[in-house]
């Protein structure tokens, strides 16, 4: 028994290390100078070892069932995680402010110059002031489903064991 | 707040409000260029220049200065100073637009502040006085800036495009604000509402073109309706609690008929819902008509049931701030003691985005920002937890007894 089980030691480590790769490279196709991929793959790797640790522990083999969906799960959930948004939110910020192009070819006989449409920045710098958060795809709350997916915020929903 | 700071310098109009409340709270002088430079009519609109008076008003010893064509502001900030004020906002804006910035600004004032908006009350733009009203004094109370003082009532309801309505809005002022940990916004309890009706005068909306329906049975509906105006309040009620009914039994929603002396210029009509939880959030959605002789006749039956779903929308959002208040509660967390401060939101509104980035110019502050999933399936959608560390700011020119 003791045999099978290093067996299968190996082959799980030989497993994650493959899927391991393979998630290495997609990860490298996907943002190739993304100064946080290395941070990323850290966070990866300390996610994986966690998972050998409990199948180690539990004894059982479900970690070996749909590994490659885990990993695609995990590459996933990365690619959401907050680094994004808070690049999201401060890493555009420097591009908006003075983006002047007063280019020369732009001028006719060096006195007139051409007047082009508003670019979409230059719209966005003019557009309306206004604080209300609109919803661009409001969902069907005639649906049941819908509903449902807000029961638990009332108190007439189902509440956590705690309280 | 020393006048040699360093000036920030930004491009177009869009913005204006946040960039001079931000300002004026740091100190730092302000110059924006190439407001609609390039369109037709350039330069500031009215409401925007009604705007900066009101900010002229609660300040002492500001400069501002624009040019011919209104195309380039220069604003040196002064103290705030407050008081007894009153001020025409622009009709062409709600009065939301200008009482949003003074809820920034008015717990840091000298005096307290006690000042009379005219104009718009409820539009389809900007967030109304009752929302603000609902949502956003029990955040402010939140951050300890209560007591009797801090109200917001409503005079006069003023529909657009003429307005005509009046409120008050009183604020105390505050040295320093608490830090805040709000991270769990608790199950809601209860609906609640206000359905509004302003008529001038009964006579003269039957013929009004808001009442410019094709099918002539609905047009004689609404005609009738308008005639006997407390029935309209009552069919936006009742559709509305048709929908949100299925949720939780507690609803109420008052039916508020504004006619005569307490109506603006204006006719109009719609509907402000808000959903409080036990842990204090109110969470608010709101609809009105179209203004008088523009757009298709709305009927009262379509605005109730589509501004309940939009609450339903802002309770998917979810979050411990209502999404309009959202730049409020983070400006507070800025400016609070020097302590961590924690807040819930839903996801952050394209305002709110800009309103961060202005936040880490005028203070050099960034927050952390996380997604949070929630645990439980039927909690709606995603969350942000968003969290800092004041500044420290207090309020300087309040005066000692």
């Amino acid at each position: 028994l003791e045999a099978e089980e290093s067996n299968s030691n190996g082959f799980q480590h030989s497993q994650a290390k493959k899927a391991d790769s393979v998630r290495q490279t997609k990860l490298k196709a996907v943002k190739d100078e993304d100064d946080d991929v290395e941070n990323l793959l850290r966070e990866e790797e300390e996610y994986e070892e966690k998972t050998d640790l409990s199948a180690d522990t539990m004894g059982a083999l479900k970690w070996k069932e749909d590994l490659t969906q885990k990993a695609a799960e995990a590459f996933l959930r990365q690619q959401r995680s907050t680094p994004n948004l808070r690049k999201l939110v401060y890493g555009t910020a420097v591009e908006d402010e003075d983006h002047e192009s007063d280019n020369a070819d732009d001028e006719l006989g060096g006195l007139f110059r051409v007047s082009r449409p508003d670019k979409e920045s230059k719209q966005k710098a003019n557009a309306l002031d206004c604080s209300k958060f609109l919803i661009e795809k409001p969902q069907d709350w005639d649906l049941e489903e819908v509903m449902s997916s807000i029961r638990d915020c009332f108190v007439t929903g189902k509440w956590e064991d705690d309280k | 707040m020393a006048g040699e700071a360093q000036s920030l310098g930004y491009t177009g109009c869009n913005f204006l409000r946040q960039r001079l409340v931000l300002a004026t709270l740091s100190g730092r002088p302000l110059k924006i260029r190439k407001i609609r430079a390039k369109e037709e009519d350039p330069g500031l609109r009215d409401f925007e220049a009604s705007f900066i008076r009101l900010i002229d008003k609660v300040t002492n010893g500001s400069r501002i200065e624009i040019n011919q064509t209104g195309t380039t502001l220069y604003y040196q900030p002064g103290l705030l100073y407050g008081g007894s004020l009153e001020h025409d906002c622009s009709p062409s804006r709600g009065i939301g637009y200008y009482l949003e910035s003074l809820l920034c600004l008015a717990p840091f004032m000298k005096h307290p502040l006690k000042i009379v908006l005219r104009g718009v009350t409820n539009d389809q733009v900007d967030p109304s006085v009752d929302v603000l009203k609902a949502t956003a004094l029990p955040l402010l109370k939140k951050f300890g800036i209560d007591g009797e003082s801090l109200e917001i009532k409503i005079n006069r309801r003023g529909m657009p495009p003429k307005g005509g309505g009046e409120i008050l809005f009183a604020c105390p002022v505050r040295k320093v604000l608490q830090p805040i940990q709000f991270t769990d916004p608790g199950k809601i309890k209860r609906i609640r509402g206000t359905a509004y009706l302003v008529t001038r005068d009964s006579v003269n909306l039957t013929d009004s073109e808001n009442c410019k329906i094709v099918d002539e049975s609905k047009a004689q509906k609404c005609r009738y309706s308008v005639r006997v105006s407390p029935q309209m309040a009552n069919r936006m009620v009742e559709s509305a609690r048709g929908i949100l009914n299925k949720f939780l039994p507690d609803i109420y929603i008052y039916t508020d008929h504004m006619k005569g002396a307490s109506s603006g210029k204006s006719p109009g009509f719609g509907m402000c819902l808000t959903a409080e939880t036990i842990n204090g959030t109110v969470l608010s959605a709101e609809l009105a008509s179209n203004p008088q002789g523009q757009g298709a006749a709305v009927l009262p039956e379509e605005l109730g049931q589509n501004c309940a779903k939009l609450l339903l929308e802002e309770i998917y959002r979810g979050g411990c701030v209502d999404s309009t208040n959202q730049s409020l509660a983070l400006l507070l967390m800025t400016l609070g003691q020097r302590d961590v401060s924690k807040v819930l939101l839903g996801p952050l509104s394209p305002y709110t985005i800009e309103f961060l980035r202005h936040l880490r110019s005028f203070f050099q502050i960034m927050f952390k920002i996380e997604t949070k999933t929630p645990e439980e399936e039927h909690m709606g959608g995603e969350k942000v937890l968003m969290t800092c560390v004041g500044i420290g700011f207090s309020n300087l020119s309040k005066t000692i007894r």
